[in-house]
């Protein structure tokens, strides 16, 4: 018996995704459509957000490509948890219904399992989108480029998409210990809208809430500070990728623990 | 050897009385207000390696929260469950390397890939090798004809194809214990002996322990050697189908028709026939566990040829009324074992 190592864990997962690829591939109008819907939602987003902050030089000092970068910032962001850890929406259902104890027999972990089934392809459109908006916003805002700078940038998006993703693994797992957790995952995934926008424009509370409580300023803020900011980085950029693995192994914990306390049966 | 060992094994499952709404959720969180209940009560059990044992009771009897402390999801309230020597709800992944396990109703394959593909990652999730992983399909294929379902992906399978699935996935790492709870649930009688014959192919082929939930009597009697019987959590009999058999083997089934034309009569007015039989049989004869019931026409006397003569009762019948025609039967292992739930502690 071979050690269950990252290897080990990578092959599987790319058996079941490239097999998932091809069979979501095979009914194509579908993931057309689809991919074409969430492309729709997002470009008007971005017009609602161009019409609001065309109106203004500035907001707070940032003025408007720094407010774009975020934008984009986010939407690259939120992409991984869309494409990889899409799973966590169907958690509550799975737990209620009993069904979630048919991926408690296998011989590998239960949430590598658990989120290794679903790989939604969708997210990637929104994914392109969010390069363009950065590279567009990066030009007008005359930053030179440098090799180090964009790897510190794709050091933050990791170090953003991880923290990203620990908020709705921890906002999922809330279904282990409550009858009513439907209504905290969609919450919690509402405050993430508050990624696209410069943390200061907030009172101190709320700062201190989004970056101690539920983290969302570690997911588009402080790693954007990289490149907006990289003069004069804050502190909690600095710390952000330490944290980003932290919090992400900490939320893995919290949904573990939470399905230990699984008993095989719905409510 | 054994390979399956409970001791004493109780779970009790700690039940929360929940309140209503978004505020009731949250006091739930620091609620206090519980009562207790027992699932499985004190239940011990050694199994060996190769048997297939049916485990039977009514629905609630505990037979799935006995199969889910097997498993390891479950860890007993007090007692000790052994799988191959160690406690399973201890070593969940190390367990379940070397089991197999189907909730009928409940497919564990991906959904979007077909059965090949599942298999596939099977193979790698438990380290199957490729020679031991051809010899396992090659033992399918002389089973069981899979042409049909082998590029089809789960979403577009019946339900009997699905759990068939289910079952050859079960199998197909050679563990040495499978746990199949209600896995004939809603089939068509064709695929259920489908998957019996598999089930017992595997079981010959590769010694296979298997414990069997089920409410099919064809199961049981297709398959298990063995027999253990639970109500409210307590263990009411375990001995082999034959055992069971000879320990009522003093029971007789009489099938008495009154009409010439079966079709004719209509089922209420034959139940109220019947209850008003059972009544005036019970008052005549010694026998208190005679039972009268209706079977499509035919009324089903149930009797104990300890307590009464069969001749006794069929002139008191025929006294009453005409009897066109007459049946004797041996009692059913289903019946048997519905006399078992009835009389509560038998054993
Ligand atoms: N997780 C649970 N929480 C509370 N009660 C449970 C739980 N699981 C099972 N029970 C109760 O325990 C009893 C036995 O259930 P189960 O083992 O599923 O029975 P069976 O499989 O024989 O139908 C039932 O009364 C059931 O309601
Ligand atoms: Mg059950």
């Amino acid at each position: 018996m071979k050690k269950r190592n990252v290897k080990f864990y990578l092959a599987i997962y790319f058996k079941i995704i490239s097999q998932d690829i091809k069979s979501k591939l095979s009914y194509r109008v579908d993931f057309i459509i689809s991919t074409m819907g969430i492309l729709f939602t997002n470009i008007a987003g971005f017009i609602t957000f161009w019409i609001i902050f065309k109106n203004f030089d500035n907001i707070n000092d940032w003025n408007y490509y720094e407010i774009l970068f975020l934008y984009g910032f986010s939407l690259m962001a939120l992409t991984p948890t869309q494409c990889l850890f899409d799973n966590n929406w169907n958690l509550r259902d799975y737990v209620y219904s009993g069904d979630f104890i048919k991926y408690c027999f296998r011989p590998i972990d239960l949430y590598f399992y658990y989120i290794s089934e679903i790989f939604d392809l969708k997210g990637i459109g929104e994914f392109m989108m969010g390069v363009g908006i950065i590279v567009y916003a990066w030009i007008n805002l005359k930053y030179s480029v440098t090799i180090l700078g964009i790897l510190a940038l794709i050091v933050m998006w990791i170090a953003a998409s991880l923290v990203m993703a620990g908020i709705m693994n921890i906002a999922a797992a809330t279904c282990f210990w409550m009858n009513n957790s439907g209504y905290v995952m969609v919450t919690v995934f509402k405050f993430t809208e508050y990624t696209k926008y410069p943390i200061d424009i907030f009172n101190k509370g709320f700062r201190i809430f989004f970056s101690f409580i539920i983290p969302i300023a570690f997911v588009t803020y402080y790693p954007s500070m990289v490149v907006l900011n990289s003069h004069n980085l804050p502190i909690l950029t600095i710390i952000a990728p330490i944290f980003s693995v932290l919090f992400f192994y900490i939320s893995y914990r919290i949904w573990m623990f939470g399905a230990s306390r699984y008993n095989g049966t719905g409510t | 050897m054994e390979i399956i060992e409970l001791i004493n094994v109780k779970r009790e499952f700690k039940i929360l009385n929940r309140r209503e709404g978004i505020a009731g959720g949250i006091k739930d969180l620091f609620s206090r207000d519980y009562r207790y209940l027992s699932a499985v009560d004190d239940i011990s059990l050694k199994i060996k390696k190769g048997e297939i044992v049916g485990y039977l009771g009514p629905n609630g009897a505990g037979k799935s929260t006995t199969i889910k402390m097997m498993t390891g999801i479950l860890e007993p309230t007090s007692g000790k469950v052994l799988v191959n020597g160690k406690e399973p709800y201890r070593n969940r992944i190390e367990n379940a390397q070397d089991i197999g396990v189907v909730f009928g109703q409940r497919s564990q394959l991906w959904w979007s890939l077909p059965l090949k593909e599942s298999f596939k990652v099977l193979k790698e999730i438990y380290q199957v090798s490729d020679k031991d992983y051809k010899d396992m399909l090659d033992l399918y294929m002389s089973l069981i004809d899979i042409k049909n379902l082998w590029d089809k992906p789960v979403r577009q399978m019946s339900l009997g194809q699905r759990t068939l699935s289910d079952i050859l996935a079960a199998f197909l790492h050679n563990p040495s214990v499978v746990y199949l709870d209600e896995p004939t649930i809603g089939l068509d009688v064709s695929m259920k002996s489908k998957i019996q014959e598999f089930i017992k192919g595997l079981n010959s082929q590769k010694a296979t322990t298997i414990i069997l939930t089920t409410h099919d009597m064809g199961d049981v009697d297709a398959l298990c050697n063995r027999i253990v019987i639970i109500d409210k959590g307590k263990k009411l009999y375990d001995d082999n189908i034959e055992n069971l058999h000879k320990m009522f083997g003093m029971y007789r089934i009489m099938k008495i028709c009154f009409s010439k034309d079966v079709g004719e009569l209509d089922y209420d007015s034959l139940k109220d026939k019947a209850a008003e039989l059972e009544k005036e049989l019970q008052e005549n004869f010694s026998g208190d566990d005679m039972t009268v019931s209706v079977d499509e026409g035919w009324i089903d006397i149930l009797m104990n040829e300890e307590d009464v003569s069969l001749m006794e009762v069929m002139n008191f019948i025929q006294s009453k009324q005409h009897i066109y025609n007459i049946k004797l039967e041996e009692i059913s292992t289903e019946k048997v074992i519905k006399k078992i739930y009835e009389g509560g502690t038998i054993l």
